[in-house]
């Protein structure tokens, strides 16, 4: 068996026994870790795999957070009606969105992500009868697994539910990347020329790859909606935005799992140094920094390539 | 009429900034292929540290003339310490570190000055408003519109006049080029950036007194100057300018007339360009 496997299976090893070991704030922690590694990952397919940088899918997840939230918290469905109507809304509005913004390539498709995004924000910032303006939508409950079935709101129980969605869209990203489809993408990302003058159009594979990573990223804002139990307008704010490029490149573009790495590494940080000060972000900043110049592969990339090399 | 002539006022004050900003962001991804994203975080600096220098002199136009050097200088030895070294690299790492370095000034702004905005007040001479034909419009204002049009001209002269505006417009155009026939390129992108950073300090110092000095205006102005180079085309000074009137005019009638979703016209405007034009009205494809 290769390192990776071993490391992998020791990893959903852990994954299932971590609720008999861990404490109530560190399961918790840990959800947290899963959610924004789901987040992150679904930026790796369009940033790692197809090289378009967007500085706004946090507009994803906060739709997915309120499409879930107002399911929830509105008509009191079971918690995979919302996620389903999470991913949907987010699918639904990447589509216009992409349409446009897959227009242009490399820096004008990271200045219109963004534009995009933060124009999302505003409205759901702006649009008080439905979205709760700048308060949010507070009281979100973790309703059940399915019509008359167990409730989630245990801890543990949100948990797996949780580590069962992040492991299948992992496999599902994986198995995507590794397909004819995915390696199209990568192709773009090489060299978009080239792939133009083999007769193909790129823009369909950007605007249906904008969207999948739109559902994934929709899939967990709605997962964090009910976890934290509110969805407010800063889950669509640029910053968010930021911290998912953050989780990617501390991690390792175009990795998937790298991803989840650099969400661990992420909240990490948070979590040690927000007990000393509150400006732990200057310190991620650095560190965030540091790995841009001296590591592009990022933690995983460079293991990789070290582990390749010994 | 009156309503329209301020509305019109209003429209050129919002573009003078948005120009001072966008001028130097088009100006840097010119030369160094770099969009910058920090960019407007020295904006929000340059508001600061007039704040700062003005608390210390008791004047304005000291803190003017000061603080846009200052943050040039600090633009320029970011450059020199960080950008520098991955400008091999693919496009996306450089605007990567460029955010990097947005969050670590804003955290940084954000120790120094704590959460709350911080005013300024405008020079003596420009307190109050002025009678224009039966409309009383703030002296500032009309001063923030002639300052925005004079370093928008000085700028353009530079670049068109003078020699060093020569090596500035060679190394945009063929950068390589320009490093056989003698061009310290290493140089001019320290310099451009430098000077970039220093017309979006201005422009801060400028707005504070209107504005005051808060955290978040940074990536607030960013996010209209991003919208500027899309609509204009970056790397393009007459796109920066024309991109900042539009939208400039897009924001303040949007403003009066959908005062709730005034951003929602500046991108419907984008929106609209960007289908017929994918690299702005004065860009090229790349």
């Amino acid at each position: 068996m290769s390192p990776a496997r071993i490391l992998g299976a020791a990893a959903l090893v852990a994954l299932a026994i971590g609720p008999w070991l861990l404490a109530r704030h560190q399961l918790s922690l840990l959800t947290d870790l899963l959610i924004f590694g789901l987040f992150a990952m679904s930026l790796d397919l369009i940033l790692g795999y197809t090289g378009m940088l967007s500085f706004g899918h946090a507009a994803y997840f906060g739709l997915g957070a309120y499409a879930s939230a107002l399911v929830l918290l509105e008509f009191a469905q079971p918690v995979p009606v919302a996620l389903l109507a999470g991913m949907l809304l987010a699918g639904v509005v990447a589509v216009p969105i992409g349409w446009l913004s897959t227009r242009s390539t490399g820096v004008y498709f990271a200045m219109l992500t963004l534009a995009f995004a933060q124009f999302l924000y505003t409205v759901a910032y702006k649009w008080r009868s439905l979205t709760g303006g700048s308060d949010g939508i507070a009281g979100v409950p973790k309703t059940s697994l399915f019509w008359g079935g167990p409730s989630l709101a245990s801890p543990q129980a949100f948990y797996f539910l949780a580590a069962a969605c992040v492991v299948l869209s992992l496999l599902l990203c994986r198995a995507l990347v590794r397909s004819p489809f995915g390696r199209a993408l990568q192709a773009i990302r090489e060299n978009e020329r080239r792939f133009t003058s083999l007769g193909r159009d790129p823009r369909p594979f950007k605007l249906v790859v904008f969207v999948i990573a739109a559902v994934f990223a929709g899939l967990a804002g709605a997962l964090f909606a009910p976890f934290r139990g509110f969805a407010s307008p800063e889950v669509m704010f640029w910053v968010f935005s930021g911290q998912a490029l953050m989780m990617v490149t501390m991690g390792g573009i175009g990795t998937l799992v790298g991803p989840i790495v650099g969400a661990m590494v992420f909240i990490l940080i948070q979590e040690i140094l927000s007990s000393y000060t509150e400006h732990w972000m200057i310190f991620t900043g650095v560190v965030f920094v540091l790995i841009v110049i001296f590591l592009p592969g990022g933690l995983v990339g460079t293991a990789r390539r070290l582990g390749m090399r010994g | 009429m009156a309503n329209l002539i301020e509305q019109l006022l209003n429209a050129l004050v919002l573009a003078g900034l948005l120009f001072l900003v966008s001028a130097g962001l088009s100006l840097v991804f010119g030369i160094l292929r770099v969009v910058n994203f920090a960019h407007g975080v020295f904006y929000m600096l340059g508001a600061y540290l007039g704040f700062t220098a003005v608390a210390l002199t008791g004047w304005f136009w000291p803190a003017l003339v000061i603080v846009p050097p200052v943050v040039g200088v600090l633009g320029a030895l970011l450059e020199s310490s960080t950008l520098r070294f991955i400008y091999r690299r693919p496009q996306i790492y450089q605007l990567l570190l460029t955010f990097g370095l947005a969050l670590i000034l804003e955290e940084s702004i954000r120790i120094l000055y704590g959460p709350t905005a911080k005013g300024v007040e405008p020079p003596a001479l420009l307190q109050g408003a002025i009678s224009l034909g039966g409309l009383l419009y703030p002296r500032y204002r009309l001063f923030l519109v002639v300052l925005s049009l004079v370093v928008g001209a000085a700028v353009w002269l530079f670049l068109r006049t003078t020699r060093a505006g020569l090596v500035i417009r060679a190394v945009a155009q063929n950068s390589e080029m320009a490093d056989c026939l003698g061009a310290d390129v290493a140089r001019v992108r320290t310099l451009v950036f430098g000077a970039a950073c220093a017309l979006a300090g201005l422009g801060g110092v400028a707005a504070a007194p209107m504005t005051t000095a808060y955290l978040g205006m940074g990536i607030g102005v960013i996010v209209e100057a991003f919208v500027v180079v899309v609509i204009g085309g970056l790397g393009s000074i007459g796109g920066s300018m024309v991109g900042s009137l539009i939208v400039g005019a897009a924001q303040t009638w949007g403003a009066f007339y959908l005062p709730e979703s005034a951003m929602v016209i500046m991108y419907a405007v984008m929106g609209a360009i960007l289908i017929f034009r994918p690299w702005g009205l004065f860009g090229e494809e790349e």
